[in-house]
């Protein structure tokens, strides 16, 4: 164990250190931040400006009150279009032409408690029951599946091609042979997966901090729906077995050949098979109820990413995410010892390319 | 005490090593000479355990080696492998600390082996901004941190000018001093003649010789008898085997077989014997002898 961690800390500090890994980590931060912000700057669910002269009427979401010293002040704003209303000492509406019809209503009720307050009556507003789906965060849950999915694909292929890369500089530059000598090969290819792991970690948690500081900061965190803390503790949950699974592929692909400029082509099945999730995933997002989704989010590697985005888009039974979580963890297991078998084999020969099935007899 | 026994290793149909067996005392610097592809960097890698034999047995001490042990050898690979980004001095530690050292005594070790190298100056450079010869000592300073108890180095003079294979000569001199058996690969065959207690001479994955330097000369060579006679009468030599030559007043015959004893009395009485010996052969050639 002492071996892995050796070589874990060593992948944590060599790449922490370098420029390449803190720009990255910027650039993904401010990326999630602007795309966590986007639905309140682009939102068309802003409130109406209304100035107001004479005695403010009760507060209410979706009017933004602006108090103007008399009338020609305020007509002059509605006709600069700076108002969308004017409200004059709480009985003559001021409009550009023909008022917003919702605007109209939302004035029109406004006024209309206001006399019925000081009547002295009570009012009780009017209480909904939903009978059907809870659909009021349908639109906000949907954004955030498609952030995780984004989020998920680009950590996943960004670390596991690291893996890839870090397995074949030991074995082109020969370290290996080494390393070999004082540790075992699964210390060597655990080490790595672990280290790069946990930067993978550090990049999710900046994003996530990322964006949920950028949804606070923009007023949208009050949008968010509740249960915000599980998906989020799912998601890395999550991160961290399809980052262990497609890992061990990129490092058992990655020891057949011993130059980087070979990786591309003998990584192609772990790419297709990661795209391959990606687009159902996204798909999922689009429809996260409807029967694909619900069977893939139970198949691995495909449960790796799509679950989470289920979760995040849908309600989904716990039962059911522990069932694709022990599945995807089995996945995981048989694909690290395979991946340590080819690996064990392939590492040391170095020279052309080698034979898949000349390592996994 | 480094025991190789029986080794052999096949790829496919072509046989690598066919019962390669040698024995290292401690102490003892083994100099391993082959022709290219003879065998010798598969048998050291079986010795690291970096590759398995299919059969025979590396035993230290008696035992069967284990990895346990093994984490002990030092080991320079015919294909240097450094990290080209990471720092020298940290370099060193790291390897040092995969061997089992505590991080203050890794430090250490590399400071101190560093200045025994001549590269303190260098030790915050990455590997790669330095030059070859300097990356071999960074790399023999990685085979060396951890005080190895063998030391298997595959052709660890290679590229290396004279200072530095002096260096490097002192350094393994000083280990070997030590109690460690010491095992290395080279075509300098003077590098390993000056060297060496012992050589193996191996070709096409069979050992064709081993032993002590003075044995094999015997041994192998046994050496061409050189026979000078002055003022010899002509035709003296008509009855011996072997090849004469005149040189001026002086006759020299050089012959490889035939009773020395008789040759002697013969050249006695032609003349005036100025030198009857055996001539040493050069470890270059009973190499030639061996592997031809």
């Amino acid at each position: 164990m002492n071996g892995l961690w050796l070589i874990a800390q060593r992948e944590i500090r060599t790449r922490v250190r370098t420029k390449s890994f803190l720009i990255s980590l910027a650039i993904s931060a401010i990326l999630v931040a602007a795309l966590a912000s986007l639905p309140k700057v682009l939102g068309g669910d802003h409130a109406y400006d209304v100035g107001v002269v004479g005695a403010a009427p009760a507060p209410v979401a979706q009017l933004a009150y602006e108090r103007y010293p008399d009338e020609a002040a305020a007509r002059k704003a509605v006709i600069d279009g700076d108002l969308d209303a004017a409200l004059i000492n709480g009985d003559r509406v001021l409009a550009n032409g023909e008022l917003d019809q919702r605007l109209g209503l939302i004035l029109e009720s406004v006024h209309r408690d206001a006399q019925i307050k000081a009547a002295g009556v009570t009012i009780t507003p009017l209480r909904v029951e939903s009978v059907g789906v809870d659909a009021r965060y349908q639109g906000v849950r949907t954004g955030i599946a498609t952030l995780i999915v984004m989020v998920l694909f680009f950590l996943l292929i960004y670390s596991a091609m690291y893996v890839a890369m870090g397995v074949v500089e030991e074995k082109g530059s020969r370290i290996v042979e080494i390393l070999l000598t004082s540790m075992r090969p699964w210390q060597l290819l655990g080490g790595k997966i672990v280290g790069l792991g946990a930067l993978g970690l550090i990049n999710l948690a900046v994003v996530v901090v990322a964006g949920l500081a950028a949804s606070s900061a923009t007023g949208f965190a009050a949008d968010l729906p509740p249960g915000m803390g599980g998906i989020v503790v799912g998601t890395v949950v999550w991160f961290v077995l399809g980052y262990a699974f497609f890992s061990a592929l990129a490092a058992a692909f990655g020891s057949l050949v011993s130059r980087q400029e070979e990786l591309n082509s003998v990584l192609t099945p772990m790419t297709a098979l990661m795209m391959l999730t990606y687009v159902t995933a996204y798909f999922a997002t689009v429809e996260p109820t409807g029967t694909v989704a619900r069977v893939l989010s139970f198949v691995p590697p495909f449960s790796s990413m799509v679950m989470p985005v289920r979760t995040a888009a849908a309600d989904v039974p716990l039962g059911e995410i522990l069932i694709a979580g022990v599945l995807m963890a089995a996945a995981v297991v048989a694909v690290l010892m395979g991946a340590a078998r080819v690996y064990r084999r392939a590492v040391l020969r170095t020279g052309a390319r080698v034979k898949l099935g000349e390592v996994v007899r | 005490m480094l025991e190789i026994d029986g080794l052999r290793k096949r790829y496919g149909d072509k046989t690598a090593l066919d019962g390669v067996g040698f024995t290292v005392r401690p102490g003892e610097m083994f100099g391993f000479v082959g022709a290219n592809g003879a065998g010798k960097t598969t048998t050291m890698r079986i010795v690291m355990g970096v590759l398995d034999a299919d059969s025979g047995q590396v035993r230290l001490d008696g035992r069967p080696v284990t990895y346990d042990d093994r984490r002990a050898f030092g080991y320079m690979p015919e294909e240097r492998g450094l990290y080209q980004k990471m720092k020298v001095a940290e370099q060193i530690e790291y390897f040092g600390r995969l061997h089992g050292l505590a991080p203050a005594a890794a430090r250490s070790a590399a400071a101190a082996l560093l200045e025994r190298l001549g590269l303190t100056e260098r030790r915050d450079d990455a590997v790669e901004a330095l030059s070859l010869g300097n990356q071999q000592r960074v790399q023999l300073a990685v085979a060396l941190v951890h005080e190895p108890t063998v030391l298997i180095l595959d052709e660890p003079f290679s590229g290396l000018d004279p200072l530095a294979v002096d260096a490097l000569a002192e350094v393994l001199k000083d280990r070997a001093a030590a109690g460690v058996p010491v095992i290395f690969s080279s075509h300098q065959l003077d590098l390993v003649e000056r060297l060496c207690d012992s050589v193996g001479i191996i070709s096409a994955g069979r050992m064709v010789a081993h032993g002590p330097v003075g044995e094999l000369r015997e041994r192998e060579g046994r050496g061409v008898l050189r026979v000078v006679v002055k003022n010899a009468a002509p035709g003296w030599a008509d009855g011996l085997p072997g090849e004469l030559t005149r040189e001026g007043d002086r006759d020299v015959l050089l012959c490889e077989e035939g009773d020395d004893q008789a040759i002697l009395r013969t050249a006695i009485e032609a003349g005036k014997v100025e030198h009857f010996g055996r001539r040493q052969p050069t470890l270059t050639e009973i190499f030639r002898e061996a592997v031809a």
